[in-house]
């Protein structure tokens, strides 16, 4: 068992432009927030270098929330990392030029405590599993609905 | 992300899950309760240190004590847990829908480069 997500994408744009919208405030805001919330782009903070601050505040009927992360790497345009403050979490994003137009970006996610990755991961969580699942069938009707 | 103001209670969650000795407690007291003493047992460690592993479990919600006996066993908290574990869920929409939206606004900017 890994401790890691991986999500990958091909977009049909070139690389400096895909890296232009993961990197600029103004283009975060368009689509950074998940359905039903909103990143302001006053809320958003890049200091686009080792070290500086990456910051998100996504506003929803709900609430907010503020990720507030450091850059541990920064390559233009092709790849961009970061660790999450308050949980160690460390993304990277990954642009490959494919050379015909398109550009994979492969988002990668380490330091997932085990207990968060599967409910499988953990022999001991085995025991909460049923009452667990009826929660989260309840926990997914009511954020789809 | 639901985004509640149980967005910072998952973090801490979230922190306090990414220690061992604390996962290897969880994993202990998802069969059954146990006292601090109990819980101890396994590890090369102190009471005190071991109070202080749960302190922060009990922080973040995951971990509960009884209040009526003087030895004031530790349980799971199943709510919190399921949070934990819904977590994985959660981020996997956030990052498909994101991914979606980028898609959707590189469409846009290249739309507007050709015309």
């Amino acid at each position: 068992m890994t401790d890691e997500l991986v999500y990958t994408r091909v977009f049909r744009a070139p690389r400096e432009l895909v890296w232009r919208c993961l990197t600029e405030p103004a283009e975060l805001a368009q689509f950074w927030g998940p359905r039903g919330v909103t990143t302001p782009i006053d809320g958003i903070v890049v200091e686009l270098r080792i070290g500086g601050r990456f910051e998100t505040l996504m506003v929803g009927e709900q609430g907010s929330h503020r990720m507030v992360a450091t850059f541990t790497e920064v390559v233009p345009p092709e790849r961009l990392a970061w660790v999450e403050t308050a949980t160690g979490l460390r993304t990277a994003g990954t642009l490959t030029d494919l050379g015909d137009g398109g550009t994979e970006v492969v988002i990668h996610q380490r330091n997932v405590p085990e207990p968060m990755r599967s409910p499988e991961a953990g022999a001991g969580f085995r025991t909460s599993l049923d009452k667990l699942e009826q929660h989260l069938r309840r926990l997914t009707e009511r954020t789809s609905s | 992300m639901t985004l509640t103001v149980d967005d910072e209670r998952l973090d801490a969650m979230f922190a306090a899950l990414a220690d061992r000795t604390r996962r290897d407690i969880v994993t202990r007291l998802s069969r059954g309760e146990a006292t601090v003493t109990e819980l101890a047992e396994p590890f090369a460690m102190s009471l005190q240190a071991v109070s202080q592993h749960i302190r922060v479990l009990e922080r973040c919600g995951l971990v509960s004590r009884g209040r009526h006996r003087q030895t004031r066993p530790c349980r799971l908290e199943p709510r919190a847990l399921e949070a934990a574990v819904s977590w994985i869920e959660e981020n996997r929409r956030v990052w498909t829908e994101r991914m979606d939206r980028l898609e959707t606004r590189l469409a846009e900017l290249q739309g507007e480069q050709r015309g």
